[in-house]
């Protein structure tokens, strides 16, 4: 496999898992809490694409606003049921009922979808082209193309625009806003809106070459965390620069006896270049960014971490 | 006089009634039908929930279609996947009365779990687990009718050698307890034959990406791919296999029986595959199995696996034992202990530990549907206890 080949799998797989945790950041900085169904909302994403797959027969690419839109009325409804009410409680009470938010899609899923591995239609189509010399997948060049264009919007959306001032100000200090007259709640529940959104996003990118389960989400919130933890505790360009990390680490790391074959002679080479050691291994390298930088590589945008 | 005339109707009276009760004595009884307590104590939520439904609905299909003369009991409890869960469940159903026999988890550290109360309760667990350990704790409680791994991966290697003719092969396999127990005994085939593999790798469940594997696999001089995966990373794997074009014969574990998992493949990506399994119903080797396939699509409008098969042989088995007169827990345990019981799959037969199943059959997809051809049988010998 060529260097160039591996970089734009690591690439594809990054970004979506950039959705994932840019979701989960956002909802950190404007609550202060951590939303542990992040990960179900990818899930959910993904049954939610599957279904609009089966009733509209169009390639996902056409799914995704509608599925935006969707995710987001879902979003709505988990900040007022599980984050407004608990709002001036400590943010282990938020936490707690994110988790339950969780449990309660997992279930629901498995009662409407069945247990049973389900596949996402493809952003565009199936299939693989040549590009830029090497063959790649069209579904991982989609997948690169859909989240930058969502990761630049969002950019727009927070530094450009009056209503995105107003959510900076309030994931940066929630009185202070309050006294000069956001709507503090409203800001949040949006927040909500757009974390749920990007995770739905993530779901359908997901869905199509990984597959949905009802309890694929926990795989993705653990990554998501691993990813801000990585990149600084609440730090959007952390949140990104994390999830590529982790898909370095996926991809690129079992596959370096590939782009240096002396390393496949070397003894248990196998063993030392496999998928569980580098599982092993971006442990490891979080461990020591934490250590040398316990603020995560962008420092923290938020001081709290639960 | 008066006595004499009053007393020979009497004695007519006596004599008559006597007959009659000769005679009802002589005539065969009505039996009230057998009632035995077969509560279904299964995975149907949790990672192992696809899993766990398959098996759920064997064992309804069997107790709800029983043979003559007997009418079960039963009622379906979600285990979940964690051991306490298992636990609660029997013991709940244990303390509702006298439990003939239990459909029990096919999750292996559930069954673990539940073995001392069986052992304490004296009552008859079937499974599908796959998990060794089981059947290796003396428990005389335990019967499995999923071939044990010594028997499906004895038949995965056995295939690959007689018509791959495989000389390097590589063996890629979960990190779980299912993945490592397969490997180990994939190993212990391939070393019987004489061969050793060229690459190893344990995937972890959450592995997406599978090219890389692939590719090392193939830089490895591999000539042939075993697996020993669960059903979405085997379907993951064949995608990945299916766009690098590849070209090397796979022989997978049962994930790739499994209808779900074959449903997330083209069958041009899935061609020439082949796959170990206890039993492939929706191949419909035979009018039964057909008649099996028939009733499960109509009942649950989905495709039985061989969990589902063989957990419908298992409670077959068990009905059958009560209506030749095993009425309670330690008729049935005899039963299951000494009897051999012809199953839709193959014949069951204990080997004095509790495995039950020992025939394991070759699958392999054409390229053009989704639906196996069954290529080969293996039959192993029943071990002496």
């Amino acid at each position: 496999m060529a260097a160039s080949q591996l970089l734009l799998e690591v690439l594809a797989l990054g970004a979506a898992y950039a959705l994932v945790a840019l979701g989960f950041v956002l909802i950190l900085n404007a609550t202060g809490a951590v939303n542990f169904s992040q990960g179900d909302m990818v899930m959910a994403g993904g049954f939610g694409a599957v279904v609009l797959a089966n009733a509209l027969h169009v390639p996902g690419l056409v799914l995704l606003p509608l599925l935006l839109v969707g995710m987001a009325a879902l979003g709505v409804v988990v900040a007022v049921a599980a984050y407004l009410p608990l709002r001036r409680r400590p943010p282990d009470a938020v936490f707690i009922s994110t988790i339950a938010v969780g449990i309660i899609l997992q279930n629901a899923a498995n009662h409407l979808f069945g247990a049973e591995p389900m596949a996402a239609p493809p952003l565009l189509s199936a299939g693989r082209v040549r590009f830029a010399g090497i063959e790649v997948s069209i579904q991982s060049l989609a997948i690169i193309g859909v989240a930058a264009l969502l990761i630049v919007g969002l950019q727009v959306l927070f530094v450009h625009t009056q209503f995105g001032r107003r959510l900076r100000a309030t994931a940066q200090d929630r009185e202070v806003a309050m006294a000069i007259g956001i709507p503090v709640d409203r800001m949040v529940v949006v927040t909500f809106a757009i974390g749920a959104a990007l995770a739905g996003a993530a779901g359908l990118l997901l869905a199509n070459a990984f597959f949905v389960t009802p309890t694929a989400g926990a795989d993705y919130m653990v990554k998501a965390y691993i990813a801000v933890v990585i990149g600084g505790w609440g730090s959007i360009p952390g949140a990104v620069a994390g999830a590529l990390l982790i898909a370095a680490f996926e991809v690129l790391y079992p596959s370096l006896p590939l782009l240096i074959p002396a390393l496949l002679r070397m003894p248990q080479s196998d063993a030392v270049f496999s998928q569980t050691t580098s599982t092993i291994m971006l442990d490891v390298a979080v461990l020591i960014i934490l250590v040398a930088r316990p603020g995560g590589l962008f420092g923290e945008a938020v001081r709290q971490r639960p | 006089m008066s006595h004499g005339a009053s007393s020979w109707p009497r004695a007519a009276l006596v004599v008559s009634s006597g007959l009659v009760a000769a005679l009802l004595a002589g005539l065969p009884a009505i039996a009230a039908p057998a009632t035995p307590d077969i509560p279904v104590l299964v995975p149907v939520t949790g990672f192992l929930a696809a899993e766990g439904a398959s098996q759920r609905n064997g064992a309804l299909l069997a107790l709800q279609n029983p043979p003559a003369g007997v009418q079960p009991r039963f009622a379906v409890t979600d285990t979940g996947t964690s051991p306490e869960g298992a636990v609660n469940a029997l013991e709940r159903a244990l303390s509702d009365g006298d439990v003939t026999a239990v459909v029990a988890s096919m999750l292996g550290t559930q069954m673990l779990a539940m073995l001392p109360i069986a052992l304490e309760h004296k009552v008859p667990l079937t499974t599908m687990s796959g998990t060794a350990d089981i059947t290796r704790k003396g428990n005389p409680y335990v019967f499995r009718f999923f071939p044990a791994d010594s028997v499906v991966k004895g038949a995965q290697v056995r295939y690959a050698i007689e018509a791959d003719h495989i000389k390097a092969p590589a063996v890629i396999y979960q990190t779980t307890a299912y993945g490592q127990s397969g490997h180990a005994e994939i190993l212990k085939a391939l070393d019987a034959a004489g061969i050793k593999p060229v690459f190893e790798d344990a995937l972890d469940v959450s592995v997406k990406d599978m090219q890389p594997v692939l590719a090392k696999a193939k830089a490895a001089g591999a000539d042939s791919l075993l697996l020993q995966l669960h059903g979405g990373p085997t379907a993951l794997f064949l995608k990945a296999a299916a766009s690098m074009n590849v070209g090397l014969p796979i022989i997978a574990g049962s994930g790739l029986a499994q209808p779900s998992t074959v449903a997330l493949l083209d069958p041009a990506e899935i061609k020439g595959a082949c796959a170990e399994t206890g039993a492939s119903p929706v191949s419909a080797e035979t009018p039964a199995m057909q008649g099996f396939l028939d009733r499960y699509r109509a009942a649950f409008h989905t495709d039985p696996d061989g969990f589902a098969l063989g957990q419908y042989d298992a409670t077959m088995m068990v009905l059958d034992a009560v209506a030749h007169g095993a009425t309670d827990a330690a008729g049935v345990t005899k039963a299951l202990s000494t009897e051999s019981y012809q199953g839709l799959a193959m014949t069951y037969k204990s080997d004095g530990h509790g495995d039950m199943a020992h025939s394991a059959v070759i699958i392999c997809y054409d390229g053009k549907s989704h639906i196996p051809a069954i290529v080969k049988h293996y039959d192993f010998p029943i071990a002496a206890p």
